[in-house]
């Protein structure tokens, strides 16, 4: 019971001043880390009652998922299946992640504005509800991949440290664009659609359900320069055996820089005008 | 170590409202406005209204005060931003004290989960941990009297019935600083009475309410002070014997 008893609001004070109000909001948030989790546990709960298998669901739609497109397009592709299916698999949950935080953030704010409107919750403690929510998602489908690296034997092979780096880097990124996406839908209300429009062209423009290597090597640049591929890669290639390359971590550093120093900078000063957004 | 006495304190307090009409938000139209450029410029930024105007209040342990004024006069805003939810745009609020708004007693309520989610939902986003939760549960449902509903999607209730787990869920966090946007009076007649007996004693655990009221009677039973809002611009805050003449002001 010890939140918010001590409550100081003023009026704009200058940039710095906003800054350090932002920072404020984002260590309120950290200090009550466990209500975002509440919520995004809430939340997950909620979707899935009254249906018997509950979350497993998600787990089973994703499972349909990825036989269906190994087994048909291993075909299309002439690859063997055995090689296929375990991409297809990685490439469809981590990039259902990213593109799953992304279209959620659209509705990060909006759908908080009961609750933000009459408490001082930190406005990031929904961010990260939004985030949780869609890593609770990837727990679940962590059972389709493990079934796929044990299945096809690459289990093995699989490099996990190296991994579980990749997915922070995946996650801090997603958790910006989250963010960022939140702020301006609140504001604009086109944005979702631009939005969605935005992550399903890159779910065809990224090596998501066709192998890289099948691209000539003139349109490289779609792979070099395409965010997406960078934070798939940087998961799917360890835990498939392969290497990646450094120049996609250097990438998804220099993205998630760059992109948190923006989007904070968005919410330092949009931050109090948020809550009129809704 | 003891904590700061309880007290809300506003200086020069002022709040204004950027009104983003539903075309406004439209990204084309935004877009249109700065191709256009000075076409409409004159609607560009004209949109704001002052809902509070250089609002002075001080406020300390013990003091309830009555918030009277007509629709719009920003009583609502006021205890929003009492509330930390609307930042000011000039001058300061400095409240001490946990404050819990009883604004809109559907907070947080989600008609798919079951009444008993619901009652830890609202606890969470107040305050508690899911262990005092735990502990107020059995209180809480005992209080809400809706039984083995509990268990059940809460949009399986009646009217009454979500109004009588709302206003259990919302009441059961004590607080030091109390907002309130009318008196809430929920249920039936059976229900009105034990409810008005626990906001009662809610209010005396208090250490300061804020009640935006219409009703006169009420505001005489459970305030001391009062102050009146008049297009954002506040009355000094008067002893509540004065409230026939600030009303007549």
């Amino acid at each position: 019971m010890d939140t918010a008893t001590h409550m100081l609001r003023t009026g704009r004070r200058g940039a710095l001043f906003e800054v350090q109000m932002a920072l404020r909001d984002l260590r309120a948030s950290l200090q009550r880390i466990d209500l975002a989790w509440s919520l995004a546990w809430h939340d997950v709960v909620s979707r899935y009652r009254g249906s018997i298998l509950g979350p497993l669901w998600i787990t089973i739609s994703m499972g349909v998922m990825v036989l269906g497109i190994g087994l048909l397009w291993g075909e299309v592709f002439r690859v063997s299946v055995h090689d296929f299916i375990p991409f297809v698999a990685l490439g469809i949950v981590f990039f259902g992640t990213v593109t799953g935080t992304i279209n959620e953030g659209c509705d990060t704010f909006v759908q908080a504005a009961g609750m933000l409107s009459q408490t001082s919750l930190p406005m990031f403690t929904f961010v990260w509800r939004t985030v949780f929510r869609n890593l609770i998602n990837l727990g679940h489908h962590l059972v389709i991949v493990l079934a796929v690296l044990v299945y096809f034997g690459s289990w093995r092979t699989a490099n996990y440290p190296v991994a579980a780096m990749g997915l922070i880097f995946l996650v801090l990124n997603a958790a910006w664009l989250s963010m960022l996406v939140a702020i301006v839908s609140a504001r604009f209300r086109d944005i979702p659609q631009i939005v969605q429009s935005i992550t399903q062209a890159a779910a065809i423009m990224t090596p998501v359900f066709w192998p890289p290597d099948r691209i000539p090597a003139r349109y490289h640049l779609i792979l070099d320069l395409n965010p997406f591929y960078h934070l798939l890669q940087a998961v799917r290639a360890p835990l498939m055996g392969l290497g990646v390359a450094p120049h996609t971590y250097l990438f998804l550093a220099g993205m998630a820089v760059v992109g948190w120093a923006l989007t904070f900078s968005l919410f330092a000063n949009t931050r109090r005008r948020i809550v009129h957004y809704l | 170590m003891k904590a700061p006495p309880v007290s809300i304190s506003c200086q020069d307090l002022t709040l204004r409202f950027p009104v983003y009409g539903v075309d406004a938000k439209s990204l084309k139209k935004h877009l249109a406005k700065i191709t256009v450029g000075g076409k409409l410029a004159r609607s560009h930024g004209a949109t704001e209204v002052t809902a509070l105007s250089n609002l002075n209040l001080e406020l300390k342990a013990g003091d309830r005060l009555g918030l009277v004024g007509h629709n719009g006069s920003g009583k609502t805003t006021l205890l929003r931003a009492l509330s930390g939810a609307y930042e000011p745009d000039e001058g300061t609020i400095e409240v001490q004290g946990h404050v819990a708004a009883l604004l809109d007693l559907n907070l947080g309520i989600d008609p798919t989960a079951t009444g008993f989610d619901n009652i830890r939902l609202r606890g969470r986003i107040a305050g508690l941990s899911s262990k005092e939760i735990d502990q107020r549960l059995p209180e809480i449902a005992e209080f809400s009297g809706l039984g083995a509903f509990l268990a059940m999607p809460v949009k399986t209730y009646s009217a009454g019935m979500q109004a009588r787990l709302a206003f259990a869920a919302a009441t059961a966090v004590e607080a030091d600083v109390l907002l309130m946007d009318e008196w809430i009076a929920v249920g039936d007649a059976d229900f009105q009475k034990i409810a008005h007996r626990r906001l009662l004693k809610l209010v005396e655990r208090a250490g300061i309410l804020v009640l935006a009221s219409h009703d006169v009677e009420l505001l005489r039973l459970y305030c001391n002070k009062v102050m009146r809002l008049e297009g954002g611009v506040a009355s000094a805050v008067t002893p509540i014997k004065n409230l026939d003449e600030l009303m007549a002001a």
